[in-house]
């Protein structure tokens, strides 16, 4: 490979000799001095137009042609890199160590299949569009990846949006986010075990931090009416509980004429309380709701995250899904956007801990049930079908059997065989 | 009322359940055929014009039925399914009638539900001839009301149909009980068009209209314009003619003063104290017939349903709050959903016929109740708190609700402590355990805790408001200063869709949910990016999306990619349609209590040979003591499912009122 190299650097040597070689060497010296001074003008990515490069003042009398000779001969050096931007044709340079790598290829084939995925970047290129993009045979691209994968140059690598490409980048970039779908990834896949570790832990934290954590009884001298469990108005209605009350009362435990007493009210009982405490809605206009940047604060301090930090936007996505699941909402308060949990008095003031792991019950309370989900009908996995005169039909119905606890007074029935029990 | 195929089963169901094979025969077939004449029954039932008559007479005393008189003298009979799915109903409104008026207003209301349209001399009759009259229909819905009890875990309240001696105690008291429920618009007067269909009375208002107004046949945007109010004008006087009674109670009625006593008497302590004002109250017209108004009693489940969901949402204190507010903003509001001809104008606004309906902090202050502590339900630090670490702040900003709070900024350690100083004294006998220089420390606090944390009634008032105010349902607008008010309509869709929510979240779980609320959130969007917004794997939606798609709650849109209609290049955008499925719910709760229907129907079938036993006359009511005792056994069972059984009914007509009629 050396040699190739070196005989191409002879060729070239030899043209110039051809013409002047006191020139050549001008030539040289001027296109060293070109170089570095790019380098010096900014980065790798900088575009520089043929004004930029005349204004560095190298070129003696700013000769245009001079120019543009030295402005070919780097390009064939590949130490600077032709594209089109905004005011027509631009350079940008390429250091060193990559315009040899460029100058080693063997053929311009491979040369070409480099660029290509020098071009694509940290998002990386498919290899079918290596292939459309240069118009290529499959099999000479496969060897000229080949080639480059062996030389070190490139690395397949895995793209979250397209798991079943097979793509390249370059062996010396690490993929964009996008590439690996951002923190919510590891080795490509969803990592659903920390998003439910981090979803628990940023809930909890709105939650102690937007609601108050009080005891729902009086709260001057009555402390009787503090003993009792402060659920107990809403889950059983009205009625038996007169002798354990202050005479404040909690507004569950009136007969209203509107209906305050919760006869209704889901058969779901709530989280146990702890010693009585239960959380309390903040008043109104509460200003210190988290907002998104806090909780990404919180996160990033607590080091939960071992060593990925989550941007904003990043807490900013998981909090949507908090608030798509029900369990937060936005508060605006002025300017501020904050979230609050929802349903605070139904919430469970057993505290979540990193580290407690999954089993800890579902997020939040259990949703409320209503006619229909509690009914088997609106459970049941053959309702479509079911009809007087049809193969199933509440006269041989097993899911009302069951759920009437009729089981043993109906051995009769006949029970369909065609399902299962749910 | 949309009437499916499940709902129209539904309504021959309940027909039949409540007045019998016959009549439910007539009804179901003039669902199904629409509109019939007594001739074209005779074809379609094979009944004599005998049995037909009875039937319809019946179906007719219940408003079960519209009719209609032809120009050639015919009359033909149209079911009306709007009112017998009302039967469902009844339960809960008797409920809801019991808590505002006691049980004397129950056992009114509950007359008017056995017997459907009564002419008041009737009623009087009947209650005057009255002692122990155990009816079927009536037990049944105490066996509702026993049941649903039960499933809160109220055990021991008495049985109601026990005492059918007496909760009205004389005509006197009747009269004054039926006055609460007119001047509440509970009930109300049957005119000679309560049996016309709407569609029947717009016809012939537009008539009269052309005929009077446009003799010439309307011209014109103006003309059609001025049409459209006319029609509108004559159809709510139409209306108004039910609320006659109503309007001649308020004319010679005496202070609005005495009415509100009253009430509040009952509604307070069910207990009715209201001998002297019987006295006070006029008599009403024997003559006039009373039916139940069925419209205003949905404006009151709707309260209670909105009562309930700020228990869930907020808080049980805020709750009442919200249910006095909501007491007396929906006195003026006749209906839950206005009607477009009447109630709307050109540009769908409401056309204001009673002025801006608002309730003031004041005139809720005057209705509370003197026990509630307002203080309670909403978050605060304690005194000690204030005292110590928030001083400034409150002075910073004296009036506001605001700043209440002060842990949130304070370190961890700290805020332990706070919360251990809360604990002590929220629960008083802690105080025991604690070293005498804390206790000097709380007292110290207490005593300047009332001056600068402690809010007067108002003030305390305000803040439920307030929080209710600053809901994200937006529970209660606050429209101007001290006063407030409540949308209705964006409120009940917010709840319709968080009832659907839940709904989707019980039976295809939390994921389902997210996902079908992103979609309303975002509007249709393709997998991918459903999938990396909820942060799910790409498996997982998929399948979530099939089922879900199965269940309706989410639909999917092929969107070609070009016009070759490629299917493997297409798109497929996923979108939910909200409406479609509440219609979707909806119909399968009419499902629901068909089956529900349907199977104590086959209970009924099971246990024939007992129940035939309970029905002789010398077994009845004594079942306990005559029934041999696996007999007894049997059919104690059998009514606790169905009890069971029209509890499900009631609560799905929880899910449809709200989704439907709320
Ligand atoms: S099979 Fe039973 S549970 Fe299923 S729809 Fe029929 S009656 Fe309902």
């Amino acid at each position: 490979m050396a040699d190739d190299e070196a005989a191409k650097v002879d060729a070239t040597d030899k043209v110039d000799a051809n013409d002047e070689a006191d020139k050549g060497d001008k030539v040289k010296l001027l296109k060293d001095m070109l170089y570095e001074a790019v380098c010096q003008h900014g980065s790798d990515s900088r575009l520089f137009t043929q004004k930029d490069l005349v204004d560095l003042g190298v070129v003696p009398a700013n000769d245009p042609i001079l120019l543009l000779s030295l402005i070919q001969g780097l390009t064939d050096d590949k130490l600077l890199v032709a594209s089109t931007g905004p005011t027509g044709i631009c350079w940008r340079w390429r250091n060193r160590e990559e315009a040899k790598k460029y100058t080693s290829l063997p053929n311009d084939e491979t040369a070409m299949v480099y660029s290509v995925i020098d071009e694509a970047g940290a998002d990386g290129i498919w290899n079918r569009t290596i292939k459309n993009r240069l118009n290529m045979h499959e099999a000479v691209v496969k060897n000229c990846i080949k080639y480059l994968e062996t030389k070190g140059y490139i690395a397949s690598m895995k793209n979250v949006e397209h798991p079943n490409k097979k793509m390249y980048i370059k062996a010396n970039l690490a993929p964009s986010e996008r590439a690996t779908g951002g923190p919510w990834f590891t080795d490509g896949e969803l990592d659903t075990a920390f998003i439910e570790e981090l979803k628990r832990l940023v809930f909890e934290y709105i939650k102690t931090k937007s609601a108050y954590l009080g005891s729902q009884g009086g709260h001057r001298g009555d402390a009787a009416s503090n003993v009792r469990a402060p659920k107990r108005g809403i889950i059983k209605g009205s009625g038996d509980s007169n002798g354990t009350r202050g005479n404040k009362r909690a507004a569950t435990d009136m007969s209203m004429d509107e209906g305050a007493n919760g006869k209704e009210a889901s058969p779901v009982v709530a989280p146990r309380q702890r010693g009585g405490k239960v959380f309390l809605p903040l008043p109104a206009g509460y200003k210190k709701y988290p907002t998104v940047a806090e909780i990404a604060r919180f996160i990033n301090i607590e080091g939960i995250t071992n060593n990925t930090t989550l941007s904003v936007p990043d807490v900013q996505q998981l909090v949507d899904v908090l608030y798509y699941d029900g369990l937060i909402e936005p508060v605006r308060v002025g300017a501020r956007r904050g979230y609050r949990v929802t349903r605070p008095t139904r919430q469970s003031t057993v505290s979540f801990q990193p580290g407690m792991g999954l089993e800890v019950d579902m997020l939040g309370p259990e949703p409320r049930g209503n006619g229909l989900t509690e009914v088997p009908c609106g459970r049941c996995p053959v309702f479509e079908l079911c009809g007087e005169g049809g193969p199933v039909s509440p006269s041989n119905c097993v899911y009302f059997v069951k759920w009437l606890d009729l089981e043993d007074a109906v051995e009769g029935a006949a029970k369909p065989t065609l399902i299962a029990a749910p | 009322m949309h009437v499916t195929q499940n709902a129209a089963e539904l309504c021959s169901l309940l027909v039949d359940e409540f007045h019998g094979e016959l009549p439910s025969r007539i009804y179901s077939t003039l669902l199904m055929r629409g509109k019939s004449s007594i001739q074209q029954l005779c074809q379609y039932t094979l009944m004599t014009p005998r049995q037909l008559r009875h039937g319809l007479a019946v179906l007719h005393q219940f408003n079960l039925l519209f009719n209609q008189v032809e120009d050639n003298g015919m009359t033909l009979y149209e079911a009306n399914p709007d009112h017998t799915y009302n039967l469902v109903r009844a339960g809960r409104i008797l409920e809801m009638v019991e808590t505002s008026f006691g049980p004397a207003g129950k056992d009114v209301m509950q007359s008017l539900f056995t017997s459907g349209q009564t002419r008041i001399s009737d009623l009087v009759t009947a209650y005057q001839g009255k002692s122990g009259r155990a009816n079927g229909l009536s037990k049944q819905f105490d066996d509702e009301d026993d049941e649903d009890n039960k499933a809160n875990g109220m055990n021991g309240a008495p049985s109601q149909s026990k005492k059918l001696e007496g909760p009205v105690k004389s005509t006197a008291e009747l009269n004054s009980i039926l006055c609460r429920l007119v001047e509440a618009e509970l009930i109300d007067v049957v005119h000679r068009r309560t049996f016309i269909s709407p569609e029947g009375i717009l016809k012939a208002v537009d008539k009269e209209v052309t005929d009077k107004f446009f003799p010439n046949g309307v011209k014109g945007g103006k003309g059609k314009i001025e049409h459209k109010q006319h029609i509108g004008e004559a159809l709510r006087s139409i209306r108004g003619e039910s609320k006659s009674l109503k309007r001649k109670l308020e004319q010679n009625g005496p202070a609005a003063k005495r009415r509100k006593l009253f009430a509040n008497g009952i509604s307070s302590n069910g207990f009715s104290n209201g001998v002297h004002d019987d006295e006070v109250d006029p008599a009403l017209d024997a003559k006039q017939v009373v039916r139940i108004n069925y419209e205003k009693c949905l404006v009151d489940l709707r309260n209670r349903r909105l009562v309930q969901f700020v228990t869930e949402l907020i808080g049980d204190i805020t709750a009442y709050v919200y249910g006095v507010l909501l007491h007396l903003l929906t006195k003026r509001i006749p209906r839950c959903r206005l009607d477009a001809t009447m109630d709307l104008d050109q540009d769908g606004q409401e056309t204001d016929q009673q002025g801006p309906v608002f309730v003031t902090t004041a005139e809720l202050l005057d209705q509370l109740k003197t026990s509630i502590d307002l203080s309670q339900g909403l978050g605060k630090t304690s005194a000690q708190d204030i005292a110590t670490k928030a001083a400034e702040k409150i002075s910073e900003h004296p009036p506001k609700p605001k700043l209440w709070i002060e842990e949130t900024e304070v370190d961890g350690e700290a805020s332990e402590d706070e919360s251990d100083d809360d604990n002590e004294s929220d629960t008083g006998y802690d105080a025991d355990y604690k070293p005498a220089v804390n206790g000097t420390r709380v007292k110290f606090a207490d005593g300047v805790a009332p001056k600068e944390q402690r809010l007067d009634r108002t003030g305390q008032l305000r803040q439920h408001l307030l929080l209710l105010s600053n809901s994200a349902q937006g529970f209660v607008r606050h429209c101007g200063h001290d006063e407030w008010t409540v949308d209705f309509a964006p409120l009940m869709k917010v709840l319709r869709e968080a009832e659907l929510d839940s709904t989707i979240e019980r039976t295809s779980g939390r994921d389902g949910m997210r996902l079908v609320r992103i979609l309303r959130d975002k509007g249709k969007l393709d997998e991918k990016a459903l999938h990396s917004i909820a942060l799910m794997r790409k498996p997982d939606v998929q399948k979530k999306m099939t089922e879900m798609l199965k269940a309706g709650f989410v639909h999917v849109q092929e969107v070609p990619r070009d016009n070759k209609a490629d299917v493997k290049k297409s798109i497929f955008l996923w979108f939910c349609d909200t409406d479609m499925s509440f219609k979707k719910i909806t119909d399968n709760c009419y499902r629901a209590m068909v089956r529900c229907i349907q199977t104590l129907e086959v209970l009924r079938q099971n246990e024939q040979e007992v129940l035939m036993l309970t029905r002789r006359t010398d077994v009845k009511g004594r079942e306990k003591d005559v029934m041999r005792e696996e007999y007894y056994e049997r059919y104690a069972r059998f009514q606790d499912n169905e009890r069971k059984l029209f509890a499900q009914v009631m609560r799905l007509d929880d899910l449809v009122a709200l989704l439907r009629d709320f």
